[in-house]
């Protein structure tokens, strides 16, 4: 895998390994400096050793969530890779008639071996170019007399196989060259298998009907040179013969359809000279109507794009847990910080400064973190196994190779990397956080006091809030997030930036004894010397120095006006900052409020600019984070103003979606980074509403507890624990409530998605399929199989259709008068009189004058110029992976019942034959697996297209048969048939959709390890915190059991908080989205189920793991030895 | 002063021996320290610290195990007693009172109160009134929203004489009940196990070390590395012969 969301994987590892020295060597620089405050730190780690396990658990998961997605990924590109160097071998480049520049009927498509002779005489010298080779490709059915068994679509290959020196050579499987002569045919692997043919058997291979005798002379490796060339196939059955042998069987002796390339420089060497050689045959076939594709190198960088999508869908499913993780991270050290206040308190009071403390907590933090990284690597790899053995066994037929486990070692550095970085930055944050601590309070382990502020609630206070949060690097976001969105004022958000990158050291500053005004100064203090290691911000340094320097005596008293003028003008802001009183309280979060709604505007303008729904989200996200932290400082209740404000903040997550707001948010495009998005904000505002209010929710529960006797001690204490301490208890439940919202979502829009396509619907009432090999039509296929003696009693209705895939047609669509038209290909299925008898597709829309499905198809029926088109021909989704530009018309056309006939003008490529149709009716959406082509009579399709018509049969039975016995019998009897039952089709596809759900759900439930884990962490240190209380009610006389039950009570509320949260959020928005057709619109007012088993299932085992993780602290709470812990302080 | 008549007694100790096994050392808290105690005798045990004052509180209130000796509660065996007949049998007939308070933090006055009540199974409705009666015998009626916090020391240990009280027990122990507490407040909160004592007929066995509290009980106990030293009574108990 070479990239990640674009970004080069070198440059990746580039990165995170330099970030992560630099880390290293300040953590050195710090046990240097200061080693006695950075082994307390360390001595810490093995105090608790259950705790220090516990939280190593916690910190491992972002590293195993890189590591498995890195390693999906280096698996996904390695097995591919693989096997696509051993099928193509040392063919790197095909020559082909450039279909889509000169179009022209399939048998015009050639090339003349004069040509070819042309070209190896042209590039015989050539260093990057070892030789070509004329190649014809062809399906036939071949049939093994010797044991009856026969394969409807064998590849035959035809090359001069006395010539294939260059390309390797064709070889048998002991690696002995092959040369053919006459009718002899090497076939390959998986042709044997199917045929069970070996070495002198006769075969048949069936051409227009007639048998043509060809001998095994050697079985030989899937290759290309073998008759392995339908990439992407599971299974390649094929078989080698000389160029001549099929050229006459084809009639095709002057041409060919193909001319390999081999590159100089072997299997994997030739891949580097592939651009040169392009363009070198590029410039030999100008003007000629043949193109060269790079073969080789476009499977290579296809499969590595395949792998990248993986590694970054991986990564998306795993921010949820990343997004967990970094809250565990932050609990932790809040509630390690909790545990250690006495303790850093008395550090303080003995002269311990901040630095010290923060020193100390990054040495305890990194101890962990480096446990954490390593053991998340090692369990990372153990899960990348289990994954690739999963997709392998519950999945494989999904995908087309067999996967083998591959990590590179740049992956596991990354992934390694990654995760220490992020630990870190969150250490460092919770760390400097909990330095923060009244001496006094922290020593006599109280409540930190609370600054009283005199500005509280004043406008006055509201400026100098914003004042400072501008100074203290709020500048600093919103100009460079400006200078990158509006260029256009870049001198402007350029000379803000430039101060803005002073405010930092301003505030530094004036911390430090150096801005301190001359009444509280030391003088001969010095300046930090810190800021010189910065190199390149040194001037801005220098100007801080003589702003703070200049500013530090002067009267901290001005008026309100002159500090809104501050705001405004960053060089006044400065100085006010640098001169203000040190020791005044101010609101941060109303300062960072207005930071905060000043980047909202500018992802607004970047929304509307770029169509792009997230930014829009995330700005109206952000300015009600605002709103929030405005109504706090200006003391509006909490409560109510953050209830209001999340309740309102959710309503929006519904509303736009809807389509409520399309007057404002019509145009926007939203991608999968929105299912992110919505889970954070959704969550956080479903949180808030909990927290804030479950003490209206919570006395009913203890009522309902009250009538189980015995329980309600222990009901009254489990939930008076949680609402008081709001932030550990509100995290927890984000935490929770993520990761169940990410799996009850991606389960339940999985499922209804599964419900819409492949429902049995979808078979549009037949039963079976057969497939019939071009060469070798059958006009009547029931008579066929009668003749060869297969049981057709079971048949109730049979349907021929010749069909013209996608590329193999020109589809035209005038307008509609309002602006230009439309061309691209799409599939043209032409079916008979029995299709439009026999067949319960439903339609979605039929247009005007048609008031059933069933007047809809009569009507086609009989009106060989009308059409039936499929669900997905008004839906772009998904064209990004067809090969075509497909023919999508816009919604608007078919957007209702009664919608107004319309036509489209058919071409056969390369002719100007035109049929003109009209269009009836639009299928519903299940059509799309099995009929997504444009319907018409059958005749109108091989008039149309007379060079395609690919033949197929759609079978109704009688109920109650054996369909893949059936399926089978038919195969077995007719040699050039391939049949399929439609309930197998159906239940392969859903079996292959359910492996892929619970792929991604068992990586996403990783990340509920986390919550639980955090739950944990919570449980033990409230035995540690609640000792004495304990020991207190079992001396009143709460039972061991009673105490027990009150812990897990309480993990249960949180848990069971998060749990129901992320699953009503998950639920409804699904709702909202899939019937509204956000995500969609084939879903738009569809049926929708929930599912129910699968959300017991979630949430059950979620819960249950919660209850087992709170058991173990719950024990040991209920031992506590009484009298202990009435002394323990 | 020991009681005469063993039916009386409500505390009946005998060669109560308690050690605590550090691994390495082993430390004799307790040598085979007697005591008896009669119905609504309040008594004071003093002594310098670590003398096992506080051991012997906890051995005889069914707190701490001990490994000799037998203790009598209401002539009731509490070695004998499983874990959860010892609850239960504090739950109904005991009340503690701690130097720390010991209060949940995250409960009301009256919640904290209520506690002793809602665990030996009274109604939640009956439970709330009775707490609110002992909070109107504490002078604390109108803190009975308060938590543990917006209440001074004083009115917290009064809370916890209220707890303590509630559900009428017969014994009372109290672990150094004013240690955290000025003279004044000390005083007021004797006042009140005096009151108790005198009106409910309870037994109370306090641990201290101001000479000022136990001259308020009728008997104290001198303890000394692990013994009783002596006993001194310090005014005499109701109904008792002079």
């Amino acid at each position: 895998m070479e990239e990640l969301f674009g970004v080069s994987m070198n440059a990746i590892a580039i990165v995170v390994v330099a970030i992560t020295l630099v880390i290293a060597v300040l953590l050195a620089w710090v046990a240097f400096r200061n080693p006695v405050m950075f082994k307390t730190g360390l001595r810490n780690i093995p105090r608790r050793r259950a705790q220090t396990t516990l939280i190593i658990f916690g910190l491992m998961l972002a590293t195993v969530i890189m590591t498995v997605a890195f390693g999906t990924g280096d698996t996904l590109s390695n097995s591919v890779t693989g096997d696509l160097y051993d099928l193509l071998g040392e063919t790197d480049m095909v020559i082909s008639w450039d279909e889509e520049a000169h179009p022209r009927p399939p048998s015009e498509r050639v090339i003349p071996l004069a040509e070819v002779d042309a070209l190896r005489e042209r590039f015989a010298d050539d260093p990057d170019i070892d030789g070509f080779l004329a190649v014809l490709i062809e399906t036939l059915p071949s049939v093994n007399p010797a044991t009856g068994l026969n394969e409807s679509a064998t590849t035959i290959v035809a090359y001069d196989t006395a010539h294939a020196e260059p390309f390797g050579s064709l070889r048998d499987l002991d690696g002995a060259e092959i040369v053919l002569a006459g009718n002899e045919i090497a076939i390959n692997e998986d042709l044997a298998d199917e045929l069970d043919a070996e070495v002198g058997h006769t075969l048949f291979l069936l051409f227009e009907g007639y048998p043509v005798e060809v001998v095994v002379r050697a079985v030989a490796p899937n290759t290309f040179l073998s008759g392995s060339v339908n990439f992407g196939a599971s299974s390649y059955p094929g078989g080698a013969v000389n160029f001549g042998f099929l050229a006459g069987v084809l009639g095709r002796e002057d041409a060919t359809q193909w001319v390999a390339v081999t590159n100089a420089g072997g299997v994997k060497g030739g891949l580097e000279r592939s651009d040169a050689v392009e363009e070198k045959l590029n410039a030999a076939l100008e003007g000629s109507p043949y193109k060269v594709e790079a073969l080789k190198k476009d499977l290579t960088d296809f499969v590595a794009t395949t792998a990248s999508v993986f590694t970054t869908i991986f990564v998306v499913f795993g921010l949820f847990t990343i997004a967990a993780g970094i809250l565990l991270i932050f609990l932790i050290f809040i509630m390690l910080a909790a545990e250690r206040k006495p303790e850093m308190g008395m550090a303080r009071a003995v002269g311990a400064k901040r630095r010290h403390l923060v020193e100390s907590f990054l040495a305890e933090g990194m101890g962990y973190d480096l446990g954490a990284a390593v053991v998340g690597l090692v369990a990372g790899v153990f899960v990348t196994f289990g994954m690739v053995a999963l997709i392998n066994g519950v999945i494989g037929e999904a995908f087309v190779v067999e996967l083998r486990t591959n990590l590179t070692p740049r992956s596991l550095v990354i992934a390694f990397c990654l995760g220490v970085i992020s630990t870190f930055i969150v250490i460092f944050f919770a760390a400097v956080r909990a330095s923060r601590l009244n001496i006094v309070s922290a020593i006599r382990d109280l409540p930190e006091p609370v600054a009283t502020n005199p500005e509280a609630a004043t406008w006055r206070g509201y400026a100098r809030a914003v004042l400072n949060a501008s100074v203290a690097g709020g500048a600093i976001a919103v100009s460079a997030f400006a200078l990158f969105r509006l260029p256009e004022f870049a001198p402007l958000f350029g000379i803000i930036l430039l101060f803005g990158l002073i405010g930092p050291y301003v505030r530094v500053l004036r911390r430090h004894n150096f801005g301190a005004p001359r009444r509280e100064r030391i003088e001969g203090g010095g300046i930090p010397l810190w800021p010189f290691w910065l190199v390149p911000l040194i001037p801005f340094y220098l100007v801080a120095l003589l702003v703070v320097r200049v500013m530090r005596d002067r009267d901290p008293r001005v008026g309100f006006w002159l500090i809104v003028l501050g705001v405004l003008l960053p060089p006044v802001g400065l100085l006010l900052a640098a001169s203000q009183d040190r020791d005044r309280p101010i609101a941060w979060g109303a300062g960072y409020g207005i930071v905060g709604l000043a980047l909202a505007a500018l992802f607004m303008e970047w929304a509307y600019s770029s169509d792009s729904y997230f930014f829009f989200a995330a700005g109206v996200s952000l300015a009600f984070g605002w709103a929030a932290f405005t109504l706090r400082y200006f003391r509006v209740q909490e409560r109510i103003s953050f209830t209001v404000l999340a309740g309102l903040l959710l309503a929006f997550w519904y509303v736009a979606p809807a389509g409520t707001l399309d007057f404002l948010i019509g145009g926007l495009e939203g991608g999968p980074e929105m299912f992110f998005l919505s889970g954070i904000v959704m969550v956080a505002c479903g949180t808030f509403l909990i927290v804030y209010n479950a003490d209206i929710l919570l006395p009913p529960i203890a009522t309902v507890g009250a009538r189980f006797g015995r329980i309600v001690p222990a009901v009254k204490t489990a939930v008076a624990y949680p609402l008081t301490a709001r932030m550990r208890t509100g995290m927890t439940i984000m935490m929770i409530g993520l990761i169940t919202f990410s799996l009850v979502m991606f389960s339940t829009v999985n499922d209804n998605f599964g419900n819409i396509f492949l429902s049995d619907d979808a078979k549009g009432g037949f039963d079976t399929i057969v497939f019939v090999n071009s060469n070798n039509r059958t006009d009547d296929l029931v008579a066929a199989l009668e003749e060869r003696g297969v049981d057709t009693s079971p048949i109730v209705a049979v349907s021929e259709q010749r069909v013209a895939w996608a590329g193999e047609t020109e589809i035209f669509w005038d307008g509609d008068g309002s602006g230009p038209g439309l061309t691209g290909t799409f599939t043209v299925i032409g079916a008979d009189a029995a299709f439009f008898e026999a067949n319960e597709i439903e339609l979605k829309r039929r247009a005007a004058g048609y008031d059933s499905d069933e007047a809809v198809w009569s009507a086609v029926a009989s009106a060989p110029a009308l059409a039936v088109v499929p669900g997905e021909f008004t839906d772009t989704a998904g064209d990004q992976f067809s090969d075509f530009e497909l023919l999508k018309l816009p919604p608007e056309l078919v957007a209702e019942d009664g919608f107004e006939p319309f036509q489209l003008r058919l071409r056969a490529p390369g002719t100007t034959l035109e049929t003109v149709i009209t269009v009836i009716g639009q299928m519903d959406d299940p059509g799309d697996v099995f009929w997504n082509g444009i319907i018409v009579q059958r005749d109108v399709a091989t008039a149309a297209f007379p060079d395609s018509g690919s033949q197929r049969f759609v079978i109704k039975t009688v109920d109650g048969i054996d369909q893949e016995a059936f399926a089978k019998s038919i195969e077995s009897g007719l040699a050039q048939a391939s049949a399929e039952s439609f309930q197998k089709l159906l239940d392969d596809q859903r079996a292959a959709s359910q492996g892929f759900l619970l792929l991604f759900q068992g990586f996403m439930g990783l990340g509920l390890i986390i919550g639980i884990a955090a739950l944990g962490v919570i449980a033990f240190r409230a035995v540690v915190e609640r000792r004495q209380q304990i020991g207190m009610l079992r001396a009143i006389g709460y039972q061991r059991a009673m105490v027990a039950l009150s812990f897990i009570f309480e993990s249960g509320f949180v848990a069971l908080s998060g749990i129901v949260m992320g699953a009503v959020l998950g639920v409804s928005l699904s709702w909202v989205l899939f019937t509204s057709g956000g995500i969609g619109e084939a879903s738009e007012g569809g049926d929708f189920i929930v599912p129910w088993l699968q959300l017991i299932v979630i949430c059950g085992i979620a819960f249950a793991a919660s209850m087992i993780m709170t058991w173990f602290p719950a024990q040991s709470a209920s031992r506590v030895a009484v009298a202990e812990a009435l002394r323990y302080e | 002063m020991a009681a005469d008549g063993n039916s009386d007694l409500v505390i009946d100790a005998t060669g109560v021996v308690k050690t605590y096994d550090t691994g390495e050392v082993q430390v004799q808290a307790l040598r085979r320290v007697d005591v008896r105690v009669p119905r609504g005798e309040m008594v004071a045990i003093m002594g310098p610290s670590g003398c096992g004052k506080t051991t012997l509180l906890n051995c005889l209130s069914g707190l701490d195990a001990f490994d000799e000796g037998q203790v009598l509660i209401n002539g009731e065996d509490i070695a004998r007693m499983a874990d959860n007949e010892k609850t239960e049998f504090r739950a109904l007939g005991m009340g503690f009172i701690f130097q720390t308070y010991n209060l949940l933090p995250v409960l009301s006055a009256a919640e904290n109160v209520e506690l002793p009540l809602i665990v030996s199974g009274t109604r939640p409705r009956e439970a709330r009134e009775r707490s609110l009666v002992a909070l109107e015998r504490v002078g604390l009626r109108e803190y009975a929203g308060h938590r543990p916090a917006q209440l001074s020391g004083g009115q917290r240990q009064r809370v916890t004489v209220a707890r303590a009280v509630v559900n009428s027990p017969s014994i009372v122990w109290a672990d150094e009940p004013t240690g955290a507490l000025d003279s004044a407040t000390a005083g007021g909160i004797m006042d009140l196990l005096v009151e108790l004592n005198a009106n409910a007929d309870q037994t109370q066995v306090i641990v201290t070390h101001a000479p000022e509290v136990a001259a308020r009980c009728h008997r104290t106990i001198y303890m000394a590395d692990g013994l009783i030293e002596r006993e001194e009574a310090t005014r005499a108990l109701a109904g008792a012969p002079a």
